[in-house]
């Protein structure tokens, strides 16, 4: 499995680049995760999307849809990329430790 | 290491944008030191599948027997009975000619590298056909037929080598005697699959064992489903002041549509237009609300019987147990073919199916919805998604539709049954592990890019003018929302995509304000 390396901190990731044990996750793996998509700081309004992607995570298992996402936090679409460069899915989801969505979306 | 196609953009008269220009790009990165030590690279430095390379002895013993047991298998009319025939067509007929070379838009884009020539992959099953299984006279197989021993490193390679062809059918559209070297490459990633359990993740685990298990590739459950469904009928209420009200389960209904879950959770203008068309048209539909019936899509046709049968079976049985007249697809390529096209290769369906395209046209020119096809003044172009146009032969019921809805229409070069993949085909729009995104964007589809950028030249540089690219099916939709990304355009062309469905709703001038909004797409 490949493995992502940030100030001396390992965190294995699957393929995708998503972690492999999300469990594991905090604040600083957030950091770890979000330089692989050469994000170096995330501010206040990464961390709206990434606190509403985890909670919605924890309550039904899988993310929510991209609709849902920026009207709970109140950011565009072209908002949210511009946080997360790789997007909502691929970026924003990887940074707050949920499992990469799947199917055609 | 493979090198694609690095043109370098001449100067053009009047400044005109070169698509060559903003695609012309750098080699793919190879993975890291230390995954490459671990992770099999070796047919061409990209990874799709992500194959672990150290094995002892007796894993590699236990790996080559299955691929000869699944040789055999492959070849059997009792294990094979749903595709060997056009199988050994295509593998028999070839005459080598070459001409399906020239139609490849991966060998193309590749800088035309060997390895992807649509006949290459075809040989080496060909040869392992001719060694292990074809009974020749030893006289007719040394000079007609050309031998390969199986060894490790073919195995490995052939696996990889099955995912670097998007199925997209263009070779078999110019083959002079009709054959199909899709097919080819489809019964390999098969044999993988049910003999070898080598399958793309994103398509077997968490694709169709979790539509399976779940009820959606997606991973929603009937529950989240409904709950969303629900969510975006409200968002869309609020800024277009029309309310739809989705049927669930409704047993007194004419038409059950199969839509893309996974439009619901990325696109929800899209299956929610074509309700708004239904509904306006007096059409009694429904959504079934059982598990794998409301996610249409049907992974199983890219690399597996077995998952395409059982998924295919659950989705007549739903429909039966209705009692509806009709299946209608919502805009979904691959799964518009398996419930046209192979569906009854598998199955016996008892009932009858229609795609989105004529069902869509039906509505439109029934005189039972008014239109203003100037709310839709905005360049448009279309792309035509292989599964429906080239494969399944749905090409003129879109068009008709944009020539009369869309007055800035206009065409792509090459277009209908002789368009480029988007890239995405096959399975790849949801395959993004190691460096396989990389390959897509640069090779699979620089293509569909390019004809893209070409289709706008006129106005590509005003951003004022939002343009719109429509793809009717899910997976283009997602491979060409990427290929934008990748390339920056959006932004810096404002080019959009859209299915077909909402730029027809657009135009109906009872809606308060338009359901395309750029300022969200």
């Amino acid at each position: 499995m490949p493995e992502i390396e940030w100030n001396g901190m390992k965190i294995e990731v699957d393929e995708d680049g998503f972690m492999v044990n999300p469990e594991l996750w905090d604040e600083k793996v957030a950091l770890a995760l979000a330089s692989t998509d050469g994000i170096e700081v995330l501010n206040e309004n990464h961390w709206k999307v990434i606190d509403y992607l985890r909670s919605y995570y924890k309550q039904y298992g899988i993310a929510p849809m991209i609709r849902k996402l920026c009207k709970e936090t109140g950011f565009t679409l072209k908002d949210i990329y511009d946080l997360f460069p790789s997007g909502p899915a691929k970026g924003a989801c990887k940074v707050a430790g949920l499992p990469k969505p799947t199917g055609c979306v | 290491m493979l090198e694609p196609v690095v043109s370098k953009g001449t100067s053009q008269k009047n400044n005109e944008i070169d698509s060559k220009e903003i695609l012309d790009n750098t080699s793919i990165s190879l993975l890291n030191d230390d995954l490459r030590k671990v992770v099999d690279d070796s047919l061409d430095g990209v990874v799709s599948l992500g194959l672990t390379k150290s094995k002892t002895e007796n894993e590699i013993a236990t790996i080559l027997e299955k691929f000869r047991t699944g040789l055999n298998n492959l070849f059997s009319k009792e294990s094979n009975w749903t595709f060997l025939k056009p199988l050994l067509l295509t593998l028999e007929t070839c005459v080598k000619c070459q001409t399906c070379s020239n139609s490849c838009p991966i060998y193309e884009s590749s800088g035309f590298l060997e390895i992807y020539r649509p006949t290459f992959r075809a040989e080496i099953l060909r040869r392992l056909y001719s060694t292990y299984i074809k009974n020749s006279h030893p006289i007719i197989k040394k000079i007609r037929e050309r031998g390969i021993e199986i060894n490790f490193a073919l195995v490995f390679r052939l696996a990889e080598l099955s995912y670097r062809c998007s199925l997209c059918r263009r070779c078999s559209q110019s083959c002079p005697l009709g054959l199909d070297n899709s097919v080819i490459t489809r019964e390999i990633r098969k044999m993988f699959s049910q003999e070898l359990g080598i399958a793309p993740k994103d398509l077997h685990e968490r694709g169709t064992i979790q539509h399976l298990a779940k009820g959606s590739t997606t991973g929603m459950t009937p529950e989240i489903v409904r709950d969303n469904v629900e969510f975006v009928e409200k968002d869309l209420e609020e800024r277009i002041g029309y309310r739809v009200e989705t049927k669930w389960d409704d047993s007194g209904a004419d038409v059950l549509l199969f839509q893309n879950a996974g439009e619901f959770l990325s696109w929800p203008e899209n299956p929610l237009s074509l309700s708004i068309l239904m509904d306006l048209a007096g059409i009694k539909w429904t959504l079934s609300s059982d598990l794998v019936g409301y996610d249409g899509v049907n992974y199983g046709l890219f690399y597996d019987d077995v998952q395409l049968a059982k998924i295919l079976q659950k989705h007549f049985s739903i429909a039966k147990k209705l009692g509806v007249k009709r299946i209608v697809v919502g805009e979904c390529g691959h799964s518009t073919k398996v419930f046209k096209i192979i569906s009854d290769r598998l199955v016996c369906p008892e009932i009858p199916v229609e795609d989105a395209m004529t069902f869509i046209e039906r509505i439109v020119f029934s005189g039972k919805i008014k239109f203003d096809p100037e709310r839709n003044f905005f360049p448009v172009t279309l792309h035509d998604p292989c599964n429906l146009v080239r494969n399944v032969g749905i090409l003129e019921p879109q068009r008709r539709i944009l020539r009369c809805l869309a007055p800035k229409f206009r065409e792509m070069t090459p277009n209908g049954f002789w368009n480029y993949c988007c890239g995405g085909g096959s399975g790849f729009a949801v395959m993004s592990s190691y460096n396989f995104n990389e390959w897509k964007m640069k090779v699979s589809g620089k293509k569909k890019i390019s004809q893209i950028i070409d289709a706008f030249k006129n106005e590509i540089e005003d951003t004022n003018i939002p343009k719109i690219v429509c793809a009717p099916c899910s997976n283009c939709k997602g491979q060409i929302r990427d290929l934008l990304n990748f390339y920056s355009l959006k932004e810096r062309f404002s080019l959009h995509f859209c299915g077909l469905s909402e730029l027809v709703v657009n135009c109906i001038p009872e809606l308060k304000e338009p359901i395309i909004d750029f300022s969200i797409l």
